[in-house]
């Protein structure tokens, strides 16, 4: 390596301020993403055409285009998007975070809204059905009895999601914004070592995804209370 | 058992004036898109009777027993639960379920709750029942189904007749005047439906008006006052228990019961 070691503990210092702004784009989208996702996937059960037509184009648009593309249109595009929602006199500063913030939350709450619809579908009719023969009106239900079930139904697919977003942050680099990978390649092409700090982001990465292992075990100990004993 | 089953039909005699009315259907119609499941269906169930529905599957007799506590809407007639009718509107519709409790083929327990949750759930949510007293229906009614060592398991660790057991209790629980029975023992194992009918028998036999969808002609023998025979979409035949057996009148009821009395 023929770079000093002062300037080598410089460039792991901007990669590890660059860590915190990817952990915390990733949680706060993830979060948002969780929220906005549950709610929509609950609302779009509703057989409601107008819902259903909202719904349709929203999935239809976020699935279909890339995520990069959006985070680009909503960071490029997005202060004139406000000022046409909001009025002219209106000026955002729309910045790279807030722009990665927004797509992320946008294009995972579909896909955790589409993965809420299929665990209400595997749910069986009979526990609605047991809900309302009790007369537990259905928001009760929801609470105690639907979203305890599908908590646990959705949680393989909810992980899987948690590492696609955990992996899609880094495009946010892309719209400016000095994450870890940004300051990553910062440090390669200044030190010609692209193997020392590429390798350096990639196994935070690693250890990130090894980390919601034992998250993810424990959360479906705990949802499958009742469940998992017989299984044993 | 024995001075049970004679008690059951012997409840009622003659002279008696006639209970209230506790259950009344008059022209009752359900479509499914362009099948007709019922065809203007007519029962009247007074207070403490037990009615035994039975007949072929797809005859209507899971979709009656449905309308009664509007899990499936009808489409024309009038149905009344305890002078209540059924208007489609959400107010009259709870009323109604206050009324009725349900047992169901496929029991229907909360998997992530404990039996004595599922039996304390309803109380509290549906009748805001405080936490302690809801505990101590639910005990009451877990001893009488004969299940009560087991309130602190959850229901994938009891067999199918625990199972039914503890899903009867949790309808009682909320104390209800009616009790609805859909195929009570058709998902169970042949050595577990005795145990399920005796709880349904003591439960006659302390007088509950029962509606109970069932092939299970030996507890329609002892326990029913009357018999209702239904068939693609229609109440064909409907008779006291005796006559039903003894004497059946259409052609159809006869074939059914050849089938089914092998």
């Amino acid at each position: 390596m023929n770079i000093s070691t002062a300037d080598f503990w410089g460039y792991v210092g901007q990669m590890l301020d660059g860590a915190v702004v990817t952990i915390q784009l990733f949680m706060s989208g993830f979060t948002l993403a969780l929220v906005f996702g549950v709610a929509i996937g609950i609302i779009t059960l509703s057989r409601n055409i107008v819902i259903q037509a909202v719904w349709r184009v929203y999935a239809s648009i976020i699935m279909g285009v890339p995520s990069l593309l959006i985070i680009f249109l909503l960071y490029y595009g997005g202060s004139a998007m406000l000022r046409g929602l909001f009025g002219n006199n209106l000026y955002v500063d729309v910045t790279p975070f807030g722009a990665g913030l927004a797509a992320l939350t946008i294009v995972y709450a579909a896909y955790v809204a589409e993965l809420v619809h299929g665990a209400v579908r595997n749910l069986p009719r009979g526990q609605f059905e047991a809900c309302a023969a009790l007369a537990i009106r259905p928001v009760s239900a929801w609470r105690h009895v639907i979203m305890p079930q599908l908590a646990r139904l959705a949680l393989p697919g909810l992980v899987n999601i948690w590492l696609i977003v955990l992996k899609d942050t880094p495009l946010v680099s892309l719209a400016g914004l000095n994450d870890l990978v940004a300051n990553a390649k910062i440090a390669a092409g200044a030190t010609k070592e692209p193997f020392v700090f590429f390798i350096a982001a990639s196994l935070f990465f690693v250890v990130a995804s090894a980390l919601t292992m034992p998250l993810s075990n424990w959360l479906e100990r705990r949802f499958a209370r009742g469940l998992q004993r017989v299984k044993a | 058992m024995t001075s049970l089953a004679t008690e059951a039909p012997m409840a009622s005699p003659v002279a008696e004036p006639l209970r209230p009315i506790a259950v009344e259907m008059t022209g009752v119609d359900k479509w499914y898109g362009t099948f007709q499941a019922l065809k203007g269906i007519d029962l009247t169930v007074r207070k403490g009777e037990k009615i035994v529905i039975c007949g072929p599957s797809g005859s209507g007799k899971s979709t009656l027993i449905r309308c009664i506590n509007r899990l499936e809407p009808h489409d024309k007639g009038t149905i009344t639960v305890n002078g209540i009718e059924l208007d489609g509107s959400p107010g009259r519709t709870q009323d109604v379920r206050l009324e009725c409790g349900m047992v169901f083929q496929q029991f229907n327990l909360f998997p992530h709750l404990t039996i004595l949750e599922n039996c304390m759930l309803a109380p509290r949510l549906g009748r805001g029942v405080a936490k302690e007293q809801a505990e101590a229906i639910a005990r009451r009614y877990l001893e009488r189904v004969r299940i009560g060592e087991q309130a602190m398991k959850y229901p994938s660790q009891l067999s199918g007749g625990q199972q039914q057991r503890v899903a009867i209790a949790r309808a009682l629980c909320m104390e209800p005047r009616i009790m609805l029975f859909d195929e009570p023992t058709s998902a169970l194992d042949p050595e577990m439906i005795k145990e399920v009918l005796q709880v349904m028998e003591d439960l006659a036999a302390e007088g509950m008006t029962m509606i109970c969808v069932t092939h299970e002609m030996g507890f329609a023998r002892r326990v029913a006052n009357r018999c209702v025979f239904m068939d693609k979409g229609e109440i064909v035949e409907e008779a006291t228990a005796e006559d039903f057996f003894g004497n059946p009148d259409s052609d159809r009821l006869k074939q059914f019961l050849a089938q089914i009395l092998h």
